[in-house]
């Protein structure tokens, strides 16, 4: 069901019930009242019929004229009264009772003998109820007379029937009423859901450039939107990330098919010296190197996104790493006459895995040594403070660019003067960097001028002090170290 | 024919040139956008092959680079993206035809064929004056009954002829659609090569078809 509909059911019940208890309460208020107000006015007039018989000293009366001439009010009044002997017989009764007999009632009789007062209903076929009230007039504890003073309910009934009436229509047109009203005003506060809906269904079909207009209202519509809002605008940025991403890796895995393709056909479409074939394959060899390593560093990027990648959180004495990676990148460095200089080193020991850590400094040493110019220097350097492990690598080489040095961290960016420097690179290695110092709660740091080199700095926290003092023997082969 | 590349991924290039060196055209090859553009506007090209994504200028801007310069030559662009979208853009940006990464060699060559005919108004495929007759897919010639061998140059010298018959082509128009940059204007090669042709093809026979335009060029034409 609707919810909307919902809603005013809901409304229209509730309403329904408290008109019914209302209306209820005040009928029978009404009726008790008006009840009250007859009985009242009977006791006042029999009290003065009372007192009007013992003013004139109780004599018997004869007949309704000299009683009419004797108590001139009683001919006033809207009520009929009789007055009967102690044996329950009328002895008199006045003009306005009608024809029909009208005895006393049993009770009546025996509520006067002992000297009480009784009010009483009296129903008669085809007559309106009456309202009875029988007083005893005791002279010197004898029952003289029973005096009965009368009124027909006629009119207290007839009020009564029309306030039913009132009741009764009234209150299924104030019902039908608000539950329009209710089915209006749950459609305007309904209204701005209704509008999510439809945005949110272009979203699910794929737009998703489209957002929801906040309402100026900061209610619950309006919150629900900002956060509609805010949800796709993450939802379009990694989508974009998740495109450009699916996009850069296709572009970079076709390169090599692309070559490996172009160069054989070439080769096969016509008899060849063997020189040729061999630089084919050559060729060949050095872009299935670089298609395996593109695809080893998506695997890795693509399981470290899944959160399927384990780490290691074991002590790790950085300067012994820094020390061993050192020499590997002295030797990175021969091949292009560049010089790796260690110039700093300090006893540092964080917690995390040595295989990676060693992954993301190597990285960096080869960035260094990559985008370096022939025989430039590349220095190291291991400091800590409080907290931290500061590794800093600096090179002399191309520099990178104010606006590329947030962006060299996105996968498969590289920057054009890296691509014109070199074509070895997938750029992928610092998004690794950046993933392997983020899930140690490091950092990586990046300073650098256009043509003038780069320094990248890892911070890492240093392990707690129990961790550093049994520092454990660190062997320079990160399998051995793995096996404990 | 002359073709100019512009293509940034070394090797990509290189292959293509050399592919289509041995097909007999004179190609160019550009690694960087910007530059690229600068000789699509400056060289008469007969085709360009450009890649999308280039460094310091898109393949889609120098498209429209192009294009804006009122150039009409055909123009293939290289693309390694898959995406319909990419494709669609470059074409309504003024490209004749795509071709995706990794593509057949031969696929490349068909359709650079292909752009190449679009260019001439008559006959496709086999151009034809009196008896002599060249075949650019199959990349023979005859005339009469009798095949003729001839080197890549001479070739790119008689299809570049033959394309433009009964037009007189002067030693600058040659050199530009049949050599590539590295050529150079001051020496006789263009002599030297239009007589090789000669000996090939109008030796012997009593109808001459290469004519010497004294002091302006060279024309393909029967008398
Ligand atoms: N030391 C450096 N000097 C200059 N540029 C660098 C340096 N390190 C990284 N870069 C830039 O960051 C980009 C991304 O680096 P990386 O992810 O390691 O990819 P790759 O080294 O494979 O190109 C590089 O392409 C280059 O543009
Ligand atoms: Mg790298």
């Amino acid at each position: 069901m609707p919810l909307r509909v919902r809603l005013t059911l809901w409304y229209g019940t509730a309403l329904a019930l408290i008109l019914i208890i209302f209306s209820t309460i005040l009928y029978l208020v009404t009726a008790r009242s008006l009840r009250d107000a007859v009985d009242e006015s009977l006791e006042e007039t029999a009290a003065a019929a009372v007192r009007s018989l013992e003013e004139r000293g109780f004599l018997p009366l004869i007949d309704e004229d000299e009683l009419m001439s004797q108590f001139p009010e009683l001919a006033r009044i809207d009520k009929f009264f009789q007055i009967f002997s102690p044996s329950g017989t009328i002895t008199i009764r006045s003009p306005n009772v009608k024809q029909q007999e009208m005895p006393l009632s049993r009770q009546a009789l025996e509520v006067a003998y002992s000297g009480r007062s009784l009010l009483e209903f009296a129903k008669y076929p085809k007559e309106p109820a009456l309202r009875l009230i029988s007083v005893p007039i005791i002279y010197r504890g004898n029952l003289l007379y029973i005096i009965q003073v009368g009124t027909s309910m006629d009119s207290v009934e007839e009020t009564l029937n029309r306030l039913l009436l009132v009741l009764l229509v009234s209150m299924p047109i104030a019902l039908a009423v608000s539950l329009a009203g209710g089915w209006f005003m749950a459609g305007r506060a309904l209204r701005p859901v209704d509008t999510i809906t439809l945005a949110a269904q272009r979203i699910a079909g794929g737009d998703l450039t489209q957002r929801l207009t906040v309402p100026a209202s900061a209610d619950e519509i309006g919150r629900l939107t900002n956060t509609f809002n805010a949800m796709i605008d993450r939802l379009e940025t990694s989508f974009r990330q998740i495109r450009q991403f699916s996009s850069d890796a296709s572009h970079e895995l076709r390169t090599p098919l692309t070559v490996m393709k172009g160069e054989t056909e070439l080769a096969l479409r016509r008899p060849r010296e063997t020189d040729d074939y061999k630089v084919v394959l050559e060729s060949n060899l050095e872009e299935i190197d670089r298609m395996t390593r593109i695809v080893d560093e998506l695997l890795f990027l693509s399981r470290a996104d899944m959160g399927e990648v384990k780490m290691e959180r074991l002590p790790v004495p950085l300067d012994t790493l820094i020390e061993d990676l050192h020499r590997q990148a002295s030797l990175l460095g021969q091949e292009r006459n560049i010089q790796v200089v260690l110039r700093a080193t300090t006893p540092a020991v964080v917690l995390g895995d040595e295989l990676r850590l060693r992954e993301l400094f190597l990285n960096l040493l080869d960035n260094a040594v990559k985008y370096s110019r022939p025989s430039g220097a590349v220095d190291i350097a291991l400091m800590i403070d409080q907290t931290h492990a500061r590794v800093s690598v600096t090179d002399h080489g191309i520099g990178i660019a104010q606006e590329d040095q947030t962006r060299i961290f996105d996968r498969f960016y590289r920057t054009d003067e890296a691509r014109a420097h070199t074509k070895k690179g997938t750029g992928l290695g610092l998004a690794i960097c950046a993933w392997i110092a983020e899930s140690h709660r490091g950092r990586i740091e990046v300073q650098s001028k256009v043509g003038e080199g780069s320094t990248f700095t890892v911070m890492l926290p240093l392990a707690p002090a129990p961790a550093a003092a049994k520092r454990p023997p660190i062997s320079s082969s990160p399998s051995s170290h793995r096996e404990r | 024919m002359r073709i100019l590349v512009i293509e940034d991924e070394t090797k990509v290039g290189c292959f293509i040139r050399r592919a289509l060196e041995e097909e007999s055209y004179a190609v160019d090859l550009c690694e960087d956008g910007a530059k690229g553009l600068e000789m699509a506007l400056h060289t008469n090209y007969d085709l360009l092959i450009v890649d999308l994504m280039l460094p310091s200028l898109s393949g889609l801007d120098i498209l429209k680079g192009v294009r804006q310069a009122k150039i009409q030559t055909p123009i293939l662009i290289l693309t390694a993206q898959s995406q319909v979208d990419q494709r669609v853009k470059g074409l309504d940006a003024g490209a004749d035809d795509y071709l995706t990464k990794p593509f057949a060699i031969d696929e490349l060559l068909a359709r650079i064929r292909a752009l190449l005919r679009r260019g001439s108004t008559e006959s496709p495929g086999v151009l034809q004056i009196d008896d002599l007759a060249l075949n650019p897919a199959t990349r023979e010639v005859t005339r009469g009954s009798q095949r003729i061998d001839l080197t890549l140059k001479e070739y790119a010298l008689l299809e570049y002829l033959m394309r433009h018959t009964g037009r007189v082509l002067t030693r600058p128009m040659i050199s530009e659609h049949v050599w590539n940059q590295d050529f150079d204007t001051f020496t006789n090669v263009i002599d030297v090569y239009v007589n090789y042709l000669r000996n090939k093809i109008d030796r012997g026979h009593s109808k001459k078809l290469i004519h010497t335009i004294r002091g302006s060029g060279y024309m393909l034409k029967v008398d």
